[in-house]
This record gives structure tokens, C-alpha cells and sequence, in this order.
């Protein structure tokens, strides 16, 4: 019988879904003639979300035409979500940005320009801020979504070249607290663990965060293991009733911002019914306060006296019961092993490294830590935010390799691998995100490069920071695919940018594991790799300043091709030079390595023949952890190696329940918290031009209790008015058991000027992360007219 | 055409209930299943937004806790796309500079 290409791929999909199963399909070898099919794959990452999810795109004449998951990837076993499947259709979207547009006034229409006048203006621009301002007059703000090439690069350029740390990236809006809660509670930044422990954990404890709408494929897995085992619990902590919720066991919904009582609450009823670790207690683990006092057991005991469960029951609101604190307490304790998982519900908070303190506190003080299936796990937003921005040294405050600014030894090393001379680099770090678009607002910040990025719809309280960027005192170049609200509202210089698997380079995903993705098709003619364009920049700048520190910068990088020898040679030098020795040790993931892999290499790998094995499936553990091994200070099974703990110790911290910085009141009396919705990506300049996503969500919209719906005269569909201090905005009601009363919650990704969420969020920002405080603000409600008919918005 | 597979997700115990309502959604084919509840199923769909909203009935099915990808195939959509028959755009613009000049 003639097979038809129909049946070939109706039988290829089949073969892969019944391979991931182990099944036997009738049809094992599909018609030869077909099999040898042209399509050509390859392989690497998902462009969106933190889980780093490994796939094959399939190439046929230049074009992507076929996608499969890599079942034998150790992130994803092969799965992939909706949102993931659709990246290919921005390859060769209409709307791609394809020759650098220019204006010199953000009130002038853009013009074409060619590369040459383009890059010509950026290096004009960016040395006459130099040489009239100084250097800390420009600024370079990044994304968690850049390669990690690419954001070494230009902190390379910005660091040593123009020798200001006036470098940020848009993680320090979603992980920096994350950051924060590591280095203070297991003095080393990023998790012990990772998404091997799903298949052996029996607890769940998923906190702020809805990762069945934000993390489709984790959240596949937790499910799986609790279907597969019954016994498991899950638990879910959270204000608002999600998709999450719905694998609860138990739901915990309390007032926002009322977690770090429950936390503490939960330490409370553990070490009541002693169900401590004593032993691990007395092994591995100092008690701390403020900004570091050491106090002790009896203290910290002490500090959690005002947490019994009823009371923190009535701090949390009342809809949870002191029982169900004790139970969940229980369970976290006393299970085989309980992992951790939260997101932005707990880093985009005023309180945000303490709400992680108070997570980890819990896994230290049970030792449900460091063995299978136990770990205290942040779960990453974006891509490359921990590769790129927390290793890459894409932070104001951290160089590459984990190096804090301020240590003169760490900037000496840096300095000695570039070949720059010492003291180039800055010894103070430099403006944090909040603190940059505050100075672009008070015109300190002369000439800016954002890459990948939206901030015009990205800050917190943005109406505040857009009015500093819509001003001409700060030139600005944003490098991206798309048009967005910066380009059209900020940018005087934009630069089209190849997008992934038209360029290659490395993703670090949530559990330390850095994934090689290759060039696999062309970009469109006209846009470039951003290392490219970095290469080329720094080029003019040294020319115009005069300044060989800056050739010597790009020396290594000069000829090479763009598209594969360019980046290799930048993540070499990044890798060997600046990676090696640290916790992130990346010494063996050479790019060879990490192309010879389904998946990636979990640091630290300090040789090629270990980094071929996966890596560190669990940092700290001797046997499993190299470092451990070599950085040992006694003959005990665990070794905390991490910089900043000089004491070798897990710290346990006495943190107090803390309210947001707003907290409703008669004029503002609901609680407005923001989110994802599965279809959508960040400010949607990707996902609002695939039509299918856009279709399912055209627009945000409002969540409303139904008690307060009622109370407030909304029914399904209204529009409604959303009043902060800050900013309104006016969207449809979605009237849903989802927020607990007196809460409100809508998506952050529109583009609308009415229905931007973050004209009415709040820019408080955590004293020790930096990070906004995105998640809980006060807001007022009030139906504005019946339904209406809404168009999207794409600029 | 765009041909896509999928392990569908479900409790065991509703495993052939959600494999009859798979069916019965059309362009549907389940090709097996196992005791835990996965269900290999293969979708032949119009086109991308047919599969969408496929998958979306998919993921309505109550018994449906799950829907996994594992492959897709477009090929025949981004060739449309390529040469100009098919915009992949929601709504159709010019050229970015080209709408600012
Ligand atoms: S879960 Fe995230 S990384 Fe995986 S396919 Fe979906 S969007 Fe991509």
C-alpha cells in the first residue's frame, strides 16, 4: 500500500508520543522512501520560559518546519507546552525588524539607515557620554532572555572597556530576591538540587507561584509523580486559586503578603513537636538575625513565639485554620522528601529575601535538603536568567564567575583574564535597576543600551520611569526582533537582532544547567547577532576614545565569524578563564561538550569527562559534588563551600512577618496582584504576533472574586476601572473564585495603554535584592460601562 | 496540513472514557495507551490555529488533566508562510519603518 506523506507523519508523531511511553507501536520502521525524509534537525532549547525545556527544530529548504521534544532530556523528558511549539512562527514573521532605524529626536519618525551609520552613531553617541559625563553617565540594562555570550560580551564592554558596572538586566524584576535568599541562607547563589528531585519527592510545597500556567512542563511532572503516587502531597500556597491549585491535596489561601507568618508558623509547630533535624542542626547550621548577628536555637525559638498557628491563622485572614498550619507543618517535616518550588509570589516582594530566609529556614531545619527528592528549589522565570544574568555577571553588583564587585581580588581576576589593567574595573557597584531608571529619569544617564528587553512596560509604577525615557537627555539603543512600547516610546537608535536557533549560544536553566542551542537557519537579511554588533561597536568606541583597553577587550573575538566561531570563543574564554575554580564552574562544558549532549551540563563540571556525565545533580554533597570534595574543611558528608559563608554553615534566620509597603485601606481597599497566563510571554512582542496564542488571550482582564463582584455591582465582562496611587487602568471583569476577597489579580502583558498593569503596580523595592515589589500593591475598583467590544494591541 | 503528537494525560482509572471523548472530538487519533493513563494520541489538523483550538477542546475533556507535545509538523504552513500565501500575523501591517515613514 502507497503510504502518503500524511500517514509518514501521522505515524512519526504517533512513534514519538509511544516512545516517551516505552509502547510498541505496529508500524516500528515507517516506509523507508519517507524516513529518509530531508528534513534536517536540530537540536536545543526552548526560546521561553526557565525550564529550559530541549527540543529538535526540523529544517527543510531554510525553513522550520517541523518540531520535536528530545524525550532523553533530562529537563523536559521530551514534552513540550503549547507556548513552546509556536516560537517558530517569529522566524520568518513579517514583522521582524530588518535594517537599523534612526531618529534623533524621540519625537521624529524613525528612518532606515544602513549597519555602518547605525553603529557609527552608537559608538558616537556612548564616547561623547563618556568623554563630556564620565563613565558612569552610561548604562547597559540586558535580559534574563539574552545568551549568555551576549550578555558576557556587553558587561565585558561596559566593565572594562567603559569601565563603569552600570550593568543590569531585567532579572533583577524577577530573581534577584531569589539571589539574595540563597546567598544569606546556604551562602552560595542558585539551588542545591534541581528537577531530578520531582520523581522522588512525596512533598510538595509550591508557594507563589502558578506553574501550570508559568512552568507547563515542571508542573507535567509533579503531576506525574503524584499520579503515579498516590501517597504524595501537594501543597499549595497561594492568595489566589490557580490551575495550580487543582493538583492540591491541600490549598492554603491566605491575605497577600502574609506568608513570611505562615512560614514562620510552620517553623513553630516543627520545632514544638520536635520535628527537627537535631542532627543536622548541630552538624551544619548557624543561627543568624538582622543583618547577621549570631543568636542561637533557644533565640530563634524565641523569635517564633508571636507565630502560633492561631495566631498567624488571624494575621493570614482567617480563611486557613490553625490545623491545617500544623498539618501542612507535619507533612513537610516528617515526608521521604519535600521539595520547595516558588517564583514571583515570593521574590517580587518587599520582603522578598526574607520570604526565601523563611522557606529555607523550613528545609534546614528538618534536613529536608541535600538528599533525593528534598530540595529548596526557586523556579526561574526566564531562559537564561540564571546562565546569563546571575553567572554572566549581568548584575550591577556581581561579576562573571559569582564575583561580588567589591572585592578587589574578584575584580583583579577579572581584570587578569581580560588582559586590562587593574583597577579598570570600578570597585563600587553600580546603579541596580530601580536606581538606573530613576537617574534616566533625573537625566544622569546620558546614552543607555537596552537589549531584549521592554522596560517601558516591564517597571513597576512605569508611567513614573516613562517619562524619563520618552526625554532626549538619554540616547537610546535597544537591540531586539521586534518592535516594542521602548522601541516606539525611548529608542532614538534600533538594531534588528537574529533570534534563537538563528544564532548560537547557551541557555543556564532553573536547575544550574547551561544548554547549547546552534545555529540552524538564517535570520532574516538584515539582522545580526547581538555579539556581532557588540564586536563592532566596541571596535568604533576604542577608536573614538582612543582607548586600547577597549581593542584589547574585543582582541580575542577580532575576524571571527559570527555565527558559531564568535560565540564559542566568547564562552570559551567566559568558561575556562572565568568560570574555573568558582561554584559555577563550567571548566568542562566546553561548547564540544555540551553539543555532544541531549540536554546540558549541571555546574559545578569542572572537567570535560565529568561535565559529560550531566555534572552536579546535588552542589554540597560529597561523592555527588566535586567541590565538595576538593573545598572539604572536615570529614563530614556535606561541605558548604559557598564564598560567602566563611563559617561552612547553613544559616537559619530569625525574620519577622513584614507587610508589603501597601496594604489596603478605605480609599484603596483591594489588593492588586499581577501574573502570566500560559499562552503569553512577558510584554507579548512575541507571543501577541502568533495569531493562535493571541486569539486565546487578545486581551487582559480582571479578576474578581464573586463575593466582591456582587458587593460591587460587576458582572462578567464589564469594564472596569483599576486606581492605584500610581495609575488606572480600565479592563474587562473576569468574575472567577480565583482571588481570595478583597483581591484582584490581572496579567501583565498587554500592550494597551488602558490596559497596562504596570501603570497601577508599585516600585517599593526589597532593601537587600532590589527587587520590586510587583506582586502586592493597594488598588480601588468600580465598574466603568457593560461589556464592550476590545480590539488587541501589538505596536 | 499540520500533523502534531501528544501523550494526553489522565486519571487510570478514566482511561478509556477520555480516550472515546479524544475521538469524538475528530481529526483525533488515539494510536495506544498504558495503565498509568497516558494516552498516545495524534492530531490531523487544518492548521495551526485548527490545532489549537483541537487542543484546547483536548485540554476542556474533564477526565484530561494533561496535554503533552511531543512532535509537530508545519511543514506545509511555513512554506504558505514563506512565499507570501499565509500571514503568520494577527493583523496584517506593513513593515515596521515602512508604517513610520
Ligand atoms: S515549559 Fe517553558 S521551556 Fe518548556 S516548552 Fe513550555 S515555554 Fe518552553
Amino acid at each position: 500500500m502507497v503510504q502518503t506523506r500524511r500517514d509518514f507523519l501521522k505515524r512519526t508523531a504517533a512513534l514519538s508520543a509511544a516512545s516517551y511511553l516505552g509502547m510498541l507501536l505496529p508500524f516500528q520502521d515507517v516506509d523507508n522512501a519517507l524516513a529518509a525524509d530531508e528534513t534536517a534537525w536540530h537540536r536545543g532549547s526552548c526560546r521561553l520560559c526557565g525550564v529550559g525545556c530541549r527540543l529538535e527544530l526540523g529544517v527543510k529548504n531554510g525553513l522550520p518546519v517541523a518540531l520535536r521534544g528530545v524525550p532523553q532530556s533530562r529537563t523536559n523528558m521530551g514534552y513540550l507546552c503549547m507556548k513552546g511549539m509556536h516560537f517558530w512562527k517569529l522566524m520568518n514573521h513579517p514583522e521582524r525588524l530588518t535594517t537599523p532605524l534612526y531618529r534623533a529626536k524621540k519625537s521624529d519618525k524613525f528612518k532606515k539607515i544602513s549597519w555602518d551609520e547605525a553603529m557609527d552613531i552608537a559608538a558616537d553617541k556612548f564616547a561623547g557620554a563618556v568623554k563630556e559625563h564620565g563613565n558612569d553617565s552610561v548604562a547597559y540594562y540586558g535580559s534574563g532572555q539574552a545568551l549568555t555570550e551576549e550578555t558576557y560580551l556587553f558587561q565585558k564592554i561596559f566593565r572594562g572597556g567603559l569601565q563603569t558596572n552600570n550593568v543590569e538586566g531585567n532579572p533583577r524584576l524577577c530573581m534577584a530576591s531569589a539571589v539574595g535568599g540563597y546567598m544569606t541562607s546556604f551562602g552560595a547563589d542558585e539551588p542545591i538540587g534541581g528537577y531530578a528531585d520531582i520523581e522522588k519527592a512525596d512533598c510538595f510545597f509550591i508557594i507563589g507561584s502558578n506553574m501550570a500556567e508559568a512552568h507547563p512542563v515542571i508542573f507535567r511532572r509533579v503531576m506525574r509523580r503524584k499520579l503515579d503516587n498516590p501517597q504524595v502531597t501537594v501543597i499549595n500556597a497561594d492568595p489566589r486559586i490557580s490551575l495550580t491549585s487543582r493538583i492540591a491535596d491541600i490549598h492554603l489561601q491566605f491575605n497577600p503578603g502574609t506568608d513570611l507568618a505562615l512560614l514562620n508558623s510552620m517553623a513553630y509547630v516543627i520545632i514544638e513537636e520536635k520535628l527537627h533535624n537535631q542532627q543536622f542542626i548541630n552538624d551544619y547550621v548557624a543561627f543568624k538575625k538582622g543583618k547577621g548577628d549570631t543568636i542561637d536555637f533557644e533565640e530563634y525559638k524565641k523569635s517564633l513565639a508571636d507565630y502560633t498557628p492561631e495566631k498567624a491563622a488571624t494575621i493570614m485572614g482567617g480563611k486557613v485554620t490553625a490545623d491545617q498550619i500544623r498539618e501542612v507543618a507535619r507533612k513537610f517535616a516528617s515526608s521521604k522528601g519535600t521539595l520547595s518550588m516558588w517564583t514571583m509570589g515570593l521574590n517580587q516582594r518587599k520582603q522578598g529575601v526574607w520570604a526565601n530566609n523563611l522557606v529555607h529556614n523550613l528545609h534546614i531545619l528538618t534536613g529536608q535538603l541535600l538528599k533525593e527528592g528534598a530540595d529548596s528549589l526557586s523556579l526561574t522565570g526566564q531562559p537564561n536568567a540564571c546562565g546569563g544574568v546571575r553567572e554572566g555577571g549581568g548584575l550591577c553588583h556581581i561579576l562573571p564567575g559569582h564575583r561580588p564587585v567589591e572585592k578587589e581580588a574578584m575584580r583583579n581576576q577579572v581584570e587578569e583574564a581580560w588582559g586590562v589593567p587593574k583597577g579598570r574595573i570600578p570597585a563600587l557597584p553600580g546603579l541596580h535597576t530601580m536606581a538606573m531608571f530613576s537617574a534616566v529619569n533625573e537625566g544622569k544617564i546620558k546614552a543607555m543600551w537596552i537589549n531584549c528587553t521592554s522596560p517601558v512596560q516591564s517597571l513597576p509604577n512605569c508611567n513614573k520611569y516613562n517619562t524619563g525615557l520618552a526625554k532626549d537627555d538619554t540616547f537610546i539603543v535597544c537591540t531586539d526582533i521586534f518592535p516594542t512600547l521602548t522601541t516606539e516610546l525611548a529608542a532614538n537608535l534600533v538594531l534588528p537582532t537574529a533570534f534563537h536557533f538563528e544564532k548560537t549560544g547557551v541557555y543556564g536553566c532553573t536547575e544550574r544547567r547551561s544548554q547549547i542551542t546552534r545555529k540552524a537557519i538564517d535570520p532574516p537579511k538584515g539582522a545580526k547577532p547581538e555579539v556581532e554588533i557588540v564586536r563592532d561597536w566596541a571596535n568604533l568606541l576604542a577608536k573614538k576614545l582612543n582607548d586600547p583597553v577597549i581593542s584589547q577587550c574585543i582582541k580575542p573575538f577580532a575576524g571571527l565569524e559570527p555565527e558559531y566561531a564568535l560565540p564559542k570563543a566568547i564562552w570559551e574564554e567566559y568558561s575556562q578563564k572565568l568560570t574555573k575554580g568558582t561554584d559555577c564552574d563550567l571548566t568542562g562544558a566546553t561548547y564540544e561538550v555540551l553539543e555532544g549532549m541531549y540536554d546540558g551540563v549541571q555546574w559545578p563540571a569542572p572537567t570535560a569527562e565529568y561535565a559529560k556525565t550531566g555534572g552536579t545533580v546535588k552542589k554540597f554533597v560529597r561523592g555527588m559534588d566535586p567541590m565538595a570534595e576538593t573545598h572539604k574543611t572536615d570529614d563530614k558528608p556535606y561541605q558548604f563551600y559557598g564564598a560567602a559563608h566563611p563559617d561552612h554553615k547553613l544559616w537559619i534566620w530569625a525574620r519577622p512577618q513584614a507587610n508589603p509597603e501597601e496594604i489596603p485601606d478605605g480609599d484603596y481597599p483591594f489588593y492588586l496582584s499581577t501574573g502570566r497566563i500560559i499562552d503569553h510571554w512577558h510584554t507579548m512582542s512575541m507571543t501577541g504576533r502568533i495569531p493562535e496564542l493571541l486569539r486565546a488571550n487578545p486581551y487582559s482582564y480582571i479578576e474578581v472574586n464573586p463575593k466582591d463582584a456582587t458587593r460591587l455591582g460587576i458582572k462578567p465582562g464589564d469594564m472596569v476601572e483599576i486606581t492605584s496611587r500610581r495609575g488606572t487602568n480600565i479592563m474587562p471583569a473576569k468574575v472567577y473564585e480565583g482571588p481570595i476577597e478583597g483581591m484582584v489579580f490581572a496579567y501583565w502583558h498587554d500592550q494597551h495603554p488602558d490596559r497596562m498593569i504596570n501603570k497601577v503596580t508599585m516600585d517599593a523595592i526589597d532593601p537587600g535584592s532590589k527587587e520590586p515589589e510587583f506582586k502586592i500593591c493597594a488598588c480601588k475598583i468600580k465598574k466603568v460601562s457593560g461589556p464592550q467590544a476590545l480590539k488587541p494591541y501589538i505596536v | 496540513m499540520v500533523i502534531a503528537g501528544f501523550v494526553v494525560q489522565c486519571q487510570p482509572q478514566s482511561q478509556q472514557d477520555t480516550v472515546v471523548a479524544l475521538e469524538a472530538l475528530g481529526q483525533v487519533e488515539v494510536f495506544g495507551a498504558d495503565e498509568k493513563g497516558n494516552i498516545v494520541t495524534v492530531v490531523d489538523a487544518e492548521s495551526s490555529a485548527d490545532l489549537e483550538k483541537i487542543v484546547k477542546k483536548m485540554e476542556g475533556i474533564e477526565q484530561v488533566l494533561n496535554v503533552g507535545l511531543t512532535y509537530l509538523n508545519v511543514e506545509d504552513e511555513a512554506k504558505k508562510i514563506a512565499s507570501g500565501d499565509l500571514s503568520p500575523n494577527p493583523f496584517p501591517r506593513k513593515k515596521h519603518w515602512e508604517k513610520l515613514n
